[in-house]
């Protein structure tokens, strides 16, 4: 167990070495093409926030509708 | 002219009473010299401003809490009766915030004067500062009176009191802030109008607000 | 409020300003990119949290005129509508920061004024929550709210100009009536502030219906 827990250690370790060898190019999805996607990933939020919040409102619901 | 007798009766009764027993005057000053020393103690000298200031307005803050919301938690049942039947609760609120701002200026004024002799620093626009601890001593009343009727009302005392006035306070200690680091870096007078404006703005509000809709709150 | 025309016109306006706000032209800005974008979703929020809040003062007055406990309840469901508002604006708002300032919380004023806002609203519903007797905490909430709500307009609208923003239109910052295109840019904003108030609205009615059903259950 323990090795593998230090085999899987060093092959995290490996991968963000391997990360950095790429360098420059960041983690940046979201600021390409003229960060479009943080537009996307807002309306998104908005519309999860509503979509949940509709759901716990239609439970409420339910729960009268059954008495 | 009934109105302005009320409120001038019940002003009197109100500092009649504190000047029997001394005791809320006297806590609350002693709690800002003693809060002035360990500040003191802690810190010995004080070089930076922002925190020179920051430091005082906390203090009084916390005195203030402390102190106005004894006007309306410690008061007997038997007193609010009392007073129910003499006066109309507009003269009632509206005794009780002058007597508060009365009380805060004397306290403010000496903790301001403890305050200046401890750290050995004074602002260099003196008397901008004092205009600044005036009006803050003015909204602590305004504010903390009305929010402590409530607090009282909900019969919840203390933990309430904090609740409901921080965020209505922040505001105005925020403006507060800017306007004594204002009178700190001798900034040009002009510069200032506008806080000044926003919170004699501010008071007004609270005042009419507190005027009008303790009536509502006092009758059960 | 059982008609539905509104709705349905809430719902286009929503709609229309989802697909203008993404296809329309949009003033080309450094840093900013097509995040401008943001603003026909991320501002509407602010609108319909005020629009919500405005309501619940309004039922508020209304309670203390009338002592009718629907008005109070009202008060409170456009109020606990008004939070989940302002969460989302608070939440779109840190996101675009992020990718624009460089961090979720910029420490900028509006930022903060707008959660001292909320911790206001919080503030009214612990209120709420501590007194058991339910006229007597209509009547108090009720005061408290009105009391509280020109210290909020004061917090959110009056203040951040008297400061330094990163925010436009604050401060030394120009605002969008600056930038040029603003008429193309206004035909999907205001719409937008029209459609996510009403969308507000109906789910105010809602959680309203819903509440009034629930207490006609309990009694």
């Amino acid at each position: 167990m323990k090795k593998i827990i230090i085999a899987f250690l060093l092959w995290i370790n490996s991968v963000s070495v391997f990360a950095q060898d790429n360098g420059i190019e960041m983690a940046d999805t979201l600021r390409s093409n003229g960060k479009i996607y943080v537009v996307v990933v807002c309306i998104v939020i908005i519309l999860a926030g509503l979509l949940g919040y509709l759901f716990s409102l239609d439970r409420r619901l339910k729960k009268l509708e059954k008495k | 002219m009934q109105f302005a007798n009320e409120v001038k009766y019940l002003l009197y009764k109100e500092i009649l009473l504190e000047w029997r027993s001394k005791y809320a005057i006297n806590g609350m000053l002693l709690y800002v010299v003693s809060t002035i020393f360990v500040c003191f103690i802690s810190f010995v000298t004080m070089e930076n401003k922002i925190t020179w200031n920051a430091l005082f307005w906390i203090i009084m803050l916390f005195a203030a809490i402390n102190g106005v919301s004894k006007s309306f938690l410690q008061e007997s049942k038997g007193r609010q009766l009392y007073s129910y039947i003499i006066a109309s609760p507009a003269a009632i609120i509206l005794a009780k915030t002058i007597y508060n701002i009365l009380m805060m200026v004397i306290l403010t004024t000496i903790a301001l004067g403890v305050y200046i002799i401890v750290f050995s620093y004074s602002p260099s626009d003196f008397l901008l500062f004092y205009i600044a601890v005036i009006l803050g001593s003015l909204s602590f009343s305004t504010i903390f009176t009305m929010v402590s009727a409530i607090a009282t009302k909900a019969g919840n005392g203390g933990m309430l009191m904090a609740v409901l006035s921080f965020p209505l306070i922040i505001p105005v200690l925020i403006v507060l802030i800017k306007l004594s680091k204002n009178a700190i870096d001798g900034l040009d007078r002009s510069v200032s109008l506008d806080e000044i404006g926003i919170l004699l703005l501010i008071n007004v509000m609270t005042v009419t607000a507190s005027l009008i809709l303790f009536p509502y709150l006092w009758k059960d | 409020m059982y008609k539905s025309w509104w709705k349905i016109m809430g719902s286009v306006l929503v709609i229309y300003t989802t697909i203008g706000g993404l296809l329309l032209g949009v003033p080309r800005l450094a840093i900013l990119n097509e995040t401008i974008r943001n603003l026909y979703f991320h501002v509407p929020m602010w609108f319909g949290m005020l629009t919500l809040f405005s309501i619940s003062v309004w039922y508020s007055i209304k309670y203390l005129l009338s002592t009718n406990q629907t008005d109070d309840l009202k008060a409170v469901e456009s109020v606990n509508v008004g939070i989940v508002f302002s969460l989302l604006g608070l939440v779109t708002g840190s996101i675009w920061a992020k990718f624009t300032w460089g961090q979720y919380w910029s420490f900028d004023v509006k930022q903060n004024f707008t959660a001292i806002a909320i911790l206001l609203y919080f503030a009214y519903l612990v209120l709420r929550n501590s007194i058991d007797e339910e006229q007597k905490r209509a009547k108090i909430s009720a005061i408290y709210n009105i009391f509280a709500f020109p210290m909020m307009v004061v917090l959110i609208m009056v203040l951040p100009r008297l400061q330094d923003s990163l925010h436009p239109g604050n401060g030394g910052n120009p605002g969008f009536n600056s930038y040029d295109l603003d008429s193309r840019m206004r035909a999907v904003l205001y719409p937008a502030f029209l459609g996510w108030s009403i969308i507000g609205y109906w789910i105010y009615t809602i959680r309203f219906r819903i509440r009034s059903l629930e207490i006609k259950d309990n009694s």
